[in-house]
């Protein structure tokens, strides 16, 4: 993969059936967390912390009552970016050859969050808690994907500010 | 018929001032983020320029937290869950008077 371009309104990059396959699987995973997050799963629960943070720091009854309001919701649309980050991969996966995603604005937006979540549910596996913390020694291959989605990241905001 | 009531100014609240608000949007500082999405969100969600937006920014990745917005808190509860919804880590507090 060697990064989005603009063509018109949309943003274009070209993948190989691995890479497409590798992001698949990342997105239906966290896709898989956020169902069993909606389900009351406590174990999802507790890997979802990054991802819904407390919207109050020092008043646990306004968190509380954020929360009750707030978190359906919003893990609902963030299982809409993850769905829309794995869609237009499908494709990709299926052919034999590298094959162009085409993506709208919203689609983009869609898949820097999705990209964003990722990273944040690596991190906490990786045990990443402070600047400077690069996840060597987690499990094999996760601070390479963490840092390839950390890339594909900063190449869609570089790709969506680009002068038009 | 009926007559108007009689009102007790003492009484009436008035809405408050921009100046006296007392909530506000906090962003903080996480390892994760990059530094180029977290301004890049800044532009897009409050409308800011990019001098302005990259100070924040910086000042969220220098002191841990910088302040985003501050109003009625159901406007700061808005801002807030859009941060989430683009994975920053953010928070409503009252402002300290």
């Amino acid at each position: 993969m060697r990064g989005f371009v603009a063509e018109g309104e949309r943003y274009r990059a070209i993948l190989e059936p691995a890479e497409a396959r590798i992001l698949i699987s990342l997105g239906e995973q966290l896709s898989q967390l956020y169902a069993d997050g909606l389900a009351g799963d406590p174990l999802a629960e507790q890997a979802l912390t990054r991802v819904l943070p407390d919207a109050y720091r020092d008043d646990e009854e306004a968190a509380a009552e954020w929360r009750e309001l707030s978190r359906r919701g919003l893990i609902e649309r963030k299982a809409g970016f993850a769905a829309a980050f794995t869609e237009p991969l499908r494709a990709v996966a299926d052919s034999t050859t590298p094959t162009a995603v085409t993506l709208t604005e919203g689609g983009a937006i869609d898949w820097m969050r999705a990209i964003g979540d990722l990273r944040l549910i690596l991190a906490e596996r990786l045990g990443i808690v402070v600047d400077g913390d690069e996840g060597q020694g987690g499990p094999e291959g996760a601070a390479e994907l963490y840092a390839w989605l950390a890339w594909m990241q900063d190449d869609l905001v570089r790709v969506l500010d680009a002068p038009r | 018929m009926t007559t108007a009531p009689t009102l007790d100014a003492s009484r009436v609240e008035l809405p408050l001032h921009a100046a006296e608000v007392p909530w506000r949007t906090v962003v903080w500082n996480d390892p994760v983020n990059l530094m180029s999405y977290v301004s890049w969100v800044f532009r897009r969600h409050f409308g800011f320029d990019q001098p302005t937006a990259e100070r924040l920014m910086m000042q969220v990745h220098t002191d841990g937290r910088a302040v985003l917005a501050e109003g009625n808190r159901e406007q700061m509860e808005r801002h807030v869950e859009a941060m989430h919804e683009y994975g920053l880590w953010a928070t409503v507090e009252k402002v300290e008077r």
